[in-house]
């Protein structure tokens, strides 16, 4: 059966209850914007293709629960992740302040080569600001990770966000893929693959 | 001188003489005598002593009487002057006379004239009383029909021609007033009929404000005696207080007698004693049956406003009340069949046109002020004995209507509390908003002794607020049933029906577009589902609410007699749980979209595929994290998930879409389905045993049949019961060995080892097996 992408890529975002999470990714995924404050209950998810330089793209993410009662819940999901929006309220400290912990969640949790993006959300609110945006520059240069201000309520650089971290993801696989295993033709492994297990499944067929 | 007396005989002469004088004038024979004797000159002689004698004789004579003759003259000359005195003394008489008489004569004259004027006045005077009682008869005819009192005119008419005017009829202007009276007849019978069109006109006019008064009367009535509330009818309205009869004296008086019916009554007296009693008839019925048309044709834009309605309702009402009074009083004017012959045709298209125009009508309100109106309108039409029973027919219909309307507007309120919902459970901060939350719905689970606040309700805010409207539902239901005379049954039924309706269909339906909003997700899903479970328990308040308000007994036990009647909160409960699995079953096809086996794989990759693992994954967390979900529904949910993913997979596997497949990739989807297997077997929701989320068992049969080769047992238990591979089809079997054949045509057309060609020599003869078994029909 012919695949219907050609990559997909696992992303996961992450950040204190309240940042816009959701709103940033129903912004992505539906454009469209729910003003009611729904909180996230355990997880949730939205596909979502994209092509970037001809390829197609299926953007599975992942919508955790900000709430501490569903860390445990949404920490599993911190390992399959290829790529994480860590999104802080640029009018909210306290959710600034906790990126580091976001962050060390995912040094704890996550695979060690997962690309991470900061996400200062609600830039819409600038008279309510409290976080510059020159201290989240300065905290993402402290991690070597990108930083962008989006809004999701007025649709400010959601989009981008998104395709800026697809595109280090895919440039990043490319680049293993390519250090790895020579172009094989066609085939595209997917990088989340592991490598296989040398079991002969065949002997189980009591006839062979 | 004669002669014959002188000579010879003197005798001769005297003869002659004699004969002379004695004759007067015949001389001649004498003188012939005379001369024949020739004695001529001897008579002459003789005659002259004659004369001489005579002369003599004269002077003598003349002697003697002259002194007499004197005397006489003297006399006569006396006599003369005494006639003269005489004359004198009688003339100046006769003047004096004469000025005398004067006076008199002109008094005589006038007493004469006077006389003549006497009689001729006494004459007039005659002539007059007999002409008085003529004029004022004509007078008093000119008055009255001045004062347009006709029929007083027409009699003093009648008095005039055969009373009076036969006395004075030899008069020219009697003749002219007897010309004139047919006129004046006829102008009477003009004004007459020109006083009835004024009246037919006026009381088109009024009629609207006879209805009104009308309507009135029966409002206050039925307010006097709300007992007999359209039940029975006073005729003895209860003596107002002197204040009302003061401010309302026009109100006061009963509708028909703000008319004056007079016109009618006087031209159909008139037009009796004119003998054309018929055709007057025939002219008000035709009149009134051409106002009733009128009437009757509602105005355009009725269903827009009351007020219309209002107008259209008094002035039928008002014809008619109308026409009852002429009934009653006319005379006969119109016969009762007439009235009910138009009564029946107005009936019909009263009720036809207050369908129409009520069924555009989208204002519940309106609609029940029309209610209102239109029951006024049968009472009193009622109280006037006219048959009403198609108003009341129509008055039902209006109901559902009614309903129907209510139904619409609840639709935008329960709309808009859906729009307005955040489906989250209510937290309250603090005790106010407890109590009113408490108050607005019936909660009847154990509250905590101690309410620490922020307190979290199980539902959310849509819950209370839905309540609310039901009831205020039931309140708006109940205001159309007011006074309209329905036996308490019915109205609980018809609440009862309402109610359902309303729950089944109309708030239902908000639901499901709510469903449809791609916000309401899953975890909203789930909310809305604990909601309309809460809603559903409220239905045994709901139940008591509307027995307290209609009297009947609660229905709550005899639920099972009552079909529908129990669904209330149900059909949207059962809608919200098909949501959820639904929502959850997009979400599962979401996963399943994103595989990507490799149909020719050689060797498993030894771990399910990461779309399923992320599948299972999330359908833990899943039903981990809705924990407030009620059990019975997360089961189903479950279930469903189960089932869908089952299919799937299934589906999958038996797609034309692939048309080669290798024994690696079955093993791989093996591996995925034990990953499936494992989350059924780990009871992921409460209370589910494995068996009730056997649903992988098919694709596990298949799948372990090819991966085992186990053909033989296949073969041989194939139809029984025990068959540890009774759910594999030959069909489904033979569509993966066409499969596993073309796969194999790929790998190993190179390579021809003798295992290789017995593995196909083996698959042929399956394959030939199946084809045969496919043909048997099942269950043999």
């Amino acid at each position: 059966m012919a695949k219907t992408y050609d990559y997909l890529f696992k992303l996961l975002l992450i950040g204190d209850s309240g940042v816009g999470k959701t709103c940033v990714l129903f912004r992505f995924s539906e454009d469209a914007y729910n003003t009611t404050f729904i909180s996230t209950i355990g997880i949730d998810f939205k596909i979502r293709t994209i092509e970037l330089d001809g390829k197609k793209i299926k953007l599975q993410i992942w919508d955790t629960a900000g709430q501490e009662r569903f860390r445990t819940i949404t920490t599993a999901y911190y390992r399959g992740a290829m790529g994480i929006m860590l999104v802080y309220d640029i009018t909210n400290e306290k959710s600034f302040e906790n990126i580091k912990n976001w962050i060390r969640n995912i040094e704890e949790n996550a695979s060690a080569d997962v690309e991470k993006m900061l996400l200062g959300n609600k830039c819409e609110l600038e008279e309510k600001r409290q976080v510059s945006k020159e201290r989240g520059e300065q905290l993402a240069v402290e991690y070597g990770i990108k930083f962008i201000e989006t809004s999701a309520k007025a649709s400010i650089r959601v989009e981008d966000a998104f395709y800026t971290l697809a595109r280090d993801i895919k440039a990043k696989m490319e680049k293993k893929l390519e250090a790895s295993n020579p172009p094989k033709g066609g085939h595209q492994l997917r990088s989340s693959e592991p490598p296989r297990r040398p079991t002969n499944w065949l002997s189980r067929c009591t006839l062979l | 001188m004669n002669k014959n007396t002188s000579f010879g005989g003197n005798n001769s002469y005297d003869l002659y003489l004699q004969e002379i004088e004695g004759i007067d004038d015949y001389f001649g024979p004498t003188f012939r005598a005379i001369f024949d004797n020739d004695e001529h000159v001897e008579f002459r002689e003789k005659l002259d002593k004659r004369i001489k004698h005579h002369d003599r004789d004269i002077e003598r004579l003349c002697n003697i009487y002259y002194q007499g003759f004197i005397d006489s003259i003297r006399e006569l000359l006396e006599v003369r002057s005494q006639a003269k005195k005489l004359n004198n003394n009688v003339t100046s008489l006769n003047n004096q006379l004469n000025t005398a008489a004067q006076g008199i004569i002109k008094s005589g004259n006038e007493l004469i004239h006077g006389r003549k004027v006497q009689t001729n006045i006494s004459l007039v005077i005659a002539q007059l009383n007999l002409w008085l009682p003529v004029l004022t008869t004509y007078s008093k005819l000119q008055k009255q029909i001045s004062e347009k009192r006709y029929y007083p005119a027409l009699k003093s008419l009648e008095e005039l021609e055969h009373l009076h005017l036969p006395h004075v009829s030899n008069y020219r202007f009697s003749s002219q007033l007897r010309e004139s009276i047919p006129m004046i007849r006829e102008s009477i019978e003009q004004a007459s009929m020109s006083d009835v069109k004024d009246f037919l006109e006026n009381i088109r006019k009024f009629s609207p404000k006879i209805g009104e008064v009308a309507m009135k009367h029966t409002r206050e009535q039925l307010a006097e005696d709300p007992t007999v509330v359209g039940r029975k009818k006073k005729r003895i309205v209860p003596q107002p207080s002197v204040d009302s009869i003061s401010t309302f004296s026009d109100d006061d008086r009963s509708a028909q007698e703000l008319i004056d019916f007079s016109p009618i009554y006087r031209s159909l007296h008139i037009s009796t004693v004119l003998g054309s009693r018929s055709t007057f008839e025939a002219y008000y019925q035709a009149e009134r049956t051409k106002q009733a048309k009128l009437v009757l044709q509602p105005p355009m834009n009725m269903h827009e406003s009351e007020e219309s309605y209002r107008l259209y309702i008094h002035a039928v009402l008002g014809f008619f009340i109308t026409e009852d009074h002429v009934l009653n009083t006319g005379n006969g004017l119109i016969t009762r069949a007439f009235l009910d012959d138009m009564w029946n045709t107005a009936l019909e298209k009263i009720v036809s046109a207050l369908q129409t125009h009520s069924a555009y009508c989208t204002d519940a309100n309106l609609i029940l002020r029309i209610k209102d109106l239109i029951m006024l309108f049968c009472m009193t039409l009622r109280n006037y004995g006219y048959i009403i029973d198609p108003l009341w027919e129509l008055l039902r219909e209006l109901k559902d209507h009614y309903t129907e309307v209510l139904m619409q507007r609840w639709v935008q309120v329960f709309r808009e509390i859906l729009s307005e919902e955040d489906f989250q459970p209510v937290q309250i901060q603090d005790q106010e908003g407890f109590d009113q939350i408490l108050s607005s719905y019936p909660w009847d689970e154990d509250l905590p002794d101690n309410v620490t606040f922020p307190y979290s309700f199980p539902f959310s805010g849509m819950v209370p607020r839905v309540y609310q409207q039901v009831k205020e539902f039931i309140y708006a239901c109940l205001k159309f049933s007011e006074d309209l005379n329905l036996s308490q049954i019915e109205v609980d039924e018809m609440i009862r029906k309402s109610i359902n309706l309303l729950l089944t269909r109309t708030f239902s339906g908000c639901l499901s577009s709510t469903f449809r909003n791609p916000l309401v997700g899953l975890q909203e899903t789930m909310q809305i589902i604990i909601d309309t479970g809460h809603l559903e328990a409220s239905t045994t308040y709901l139940d008591q609410f509307i027995s307290n308000i209609t009297g009947e007994e609660s229905r709550a036990i005899s639920n099972s007699l009552m079909p529908g009647k129990t669904i209330m909160f149900q059909v949207a409960r059962e809608d919200a749980v098909r949501q959820i699995c639904e929502k959850l079953n997009q979400k599962l096809d979401e996963f399943l979209e994103l595989e990507s086996y490799d149909w020719l794989l050689v060797e498993p990759q030894g771990h399910a595929s990461s779309h399923i693992s992320d599948l299972i994954a999330f359908l833990k967390t899943t039903f981990h994290s809705f924990t407030s979900l009620p059990l019975e529904v997360a089961q189903v949910a479950c279930k469903a998930a189960c089932e869908h993913i089952a299919v799937a997979m299934f589906d999958l596997l038996m797609s034309d879409k692939n048309k080669q497949i290798s024994l690696g990739a079955l093993n791989q989807i093996s591996l995925d389905l034990i990953q499936c297997e494992l989350f059924a077997a780990s009871e992921p929701v409460k209370g589910l045993q494995e068996d009730d989320l056997a649903y992988f068992t098919k694709l596990r049969e298949i799948l372990d049949l090819f991966t085992t080769c186990d053909w033989p047992t296949y073969f041989h238990d194939y139809g029984q019961e025990t068959s540890k591979y009774k759910q594999v089809k030959p069909d489904d079997a033979l569509v993966l060995i066409e499969k596993l054949k073309e796969g194999d045509k790929k790998t190993m057309f190179t390579v021809l080892k003798k295992s290789e060609r017995d593995k196909k020599k083996l698959l042929e003869t399956v394959s030939k097996q199946l084809k045969q078994l496919s043909q048997i029909p099942q269950g043999k």
